[in-house]
């Protein structure tokens, strides 16, 4: 009785640290990291199919690099080395170092995403396109791309749920997402175990939620193939 | 009207073509038969270059769509540094080239090392013969064993897909240029719309052109693929294994579309298994093996009179 009673104390109490401020930088986070990753994961996979031998090379290391190497520990580096590099980031709060960290990692994963997305379009789509006289540009924007979309957003999806648990690695550093505002009430009441439950709850129903609209979206796609 | 010389094609170590050489006159219909493994269909991906040559050069009227191959012009041969060397040694000219073809002494790879004059020389052939790949490839048509139709296109947008983008951008090109231009983007998709359903009629496919291919039956996308290649007008067609993939009841009603096609006059060169057909539309007939050529003639001499025991063994075999 007393779990629940402390619960709903903490609730009436802090739902704003939990409900605002937590959700609100999670899905902040999650959003820069994916939409960031979006964008430099399909420049980088742009590269890996690129003519030039180095740019591959170069992009496959940071790709395997960063799948290689806990989140954790990427944020480590990224909290301490961005700031020596950009001096102007010393001054700034850790959720800016954070932010680029969780855009890199998106990037390589998402990169991956992308490339294996083109390559599952039958390469027959391809050289019909050619065989007409499209260029190569046409034909991949036309034919291919449109079809490799159909592959990647549900994988792009799933992206962006595994980020906004990922997010919670970020409370090393107090950035403020849902983890931090735990770290932050179970300071303030000592009630670790409610604090645990309701975060908990919260990531779930975020999760949960997400899902069911990639569901709804995957369908609306399916249905206009 | 397309020349093949010479053509290599080595995937990594193996040796798919080994120096083919064919021209296709205008109107004629060439069939290409052979054990599955002879290159046959590589030969016929060489002619739009889906496949790019190892070595050797394809011409589509006149027009040099590979770079040139420096073994087939003598010219380039005696600009290069080794045909200098090999004179200074005391061949004659005819003795140099024979020597660097036949023990392939030229440094292709490494275009400098034969140095600038021979560097000129393939540039110059180049600049004056070459032409951009996709406006040769606008010349031909391709069709597939598994017929490729875009699936994200309905069978509309298939055919008139190419004609568009291509039509647009040379109305860009025109007007680049600074030439006077009579029509506008939304007549060339008039026009391509009209063409579409024109050709779709002519197979009775008209009640499917806004469907997804993939509610069609095989033969039914194969015939769409075929009037696709068409609506490009081209001077050539290539069929690779048209009726492979079909089912053998659908088979009839591609053959029928090809044949209603070769004997309009369109120049073809096909790939095929169907002997029969193969037998009654061909003006000439190609017998493949192991990379080369091994025998070329009317049909009735390669079908009844074969002198290759290789050709001879396969149609034993397939002729029954």
């Amino acid at each position: 009785m007393t779990f629940i009673t402390n619960v709903a104390y903490i609730m009436t109490k802090y739902w704003r640290t939990f409900l605002l401020q937590g959700i609100g930088y999670t899905l902040l986070l999650s959003l820069i990291a994916v939409s960031g990753g979006a964008f430099f994961g399909s420049l980088m996979a742009l590269a890996k199919r690129s003519r030039l031998k180095l740019l591959r090379a170069v992009v496959n290391i940071i790709v395997e690099v960063v799948r290689g190497t806990p989140v954790l520990l990427q944020l480590y580096i990224g909290v301490f080395v961005f700031p020596m590099i950009v001096p102007a980031l010393s001054s700034l709060p850790y959720i800016y170092s954070v932010s680029i960290v969780l855009i890199i990692n998106s990037s390589a994963y998402v990169s991956e995403i992308i490339r294996s997305g083109i390559e599952a379009v039958d390469a027959g789509q391809m050289e019909a396109a050619r065989s007409l006289g499209l260029t190569q540009r046409t034909a991949m924007v036309s034919i291919v791309l449109p079809q490799a979309v159909k592959n990647i957003l549900p994988a792009l999806g799933n992206e962006f749920i595994m980020v906004v648990k990922e997010t919670s690695l970020a409370s090393t550093f107090f950035v403020g997402e849902l983890m931090t505002s735990y770290l932050k009430v179970k300071g303030y009441t000592y009630l670790t175990m409610e604090c645990l439950v309701i975060v908990g709850v919260l990531y779930f129903a975020l999760t949960y939620i997400l899902s069911k609209l990639l569901k709804v979206l995957e369908r609306r796609m399916k249905a206009h193939a | 009207m397309l020349d093949i010389k010479n053509i290599y094609k080595n995937f990594g170590d193996v040796h798919v073509l080994k120096g083919v050489s064919t021209h296709v006159e205008k109107g004629e219909v060439v069939v290409i038969i052979g054990v599955s493994g002879s290159g046959k269909s590589t030969l016929l991906r060489c002619m739009n270059l889906l496949e790019e040559p190892t070595f050797g050069e394809v011409w589509m009227e006149g027009r040099l769509m590979t770079p040139p191959d420096p073994y087939l012009h003598e010219e380039v041969i005696r600009a290069s540094k080794t045909y200098g060397r090999l004179r200074s040694e005391g061949l004659d000219d005819a003795g140099a080239i024979k020597k660097i073809k036949d023990e392939d002494l030229l440094k292709e790879k490494h275009p400098r090392a034969e140095g600038n004059a021979y560097k000129t020389e393939l540039e110059k052939i180049y600049r004056e013969n070459g032409i951009d790949i996709n406006l040769g490839r606008q010349k031909m048509g391709m069709v597939f064993q598994s017929f490729n139709l875009f699936n994200n296109k309905t069978v509309r947008e298939n055919i008139t897909l190419a004609p568009i983008k291509i039509g647009r951008q040379r109305l860009k090109e025109a007007k680049k240029r600074g030439e006077s231009v009579d029509k506008t983007p939304e007549d060339i998709v008039k026009a391509a719309n009209a063409k579409a359903m024109e050709l779709l009629e002519r197979i009775g496919l008209q009640d499917k052109a806004d469907v997804y291919p993939s509610t069609l039956s095989g033969g039914q996308r194969q015939r769409v693929a075929i009037i696709r290649a068409l609506a490009m007008e081209p001077d050539v067609m290539l069929f690779d294994e048209p009726t492979s993939a079909l089912d053998p009841e659908m088979v009839g009603e591609v053959l029928d579309l090809i044949r209603d096609l070769v004997k309009s006059g369109m120049t073809s060169v096909i790939v095929t298994h169907e002997m029969g057909f193969a037998k009654e539309v061909a003006d000439r007939v190609i017998f493949m093996h192991d990379g080369v050529i091994a025998e070329e003639g009317t049909p009735d001499e390669v079908f009844n009179h074969p002198k290759n025991p290789r050709c001879r063994d396969f149609l034993s075999k397939v002729l029954y």
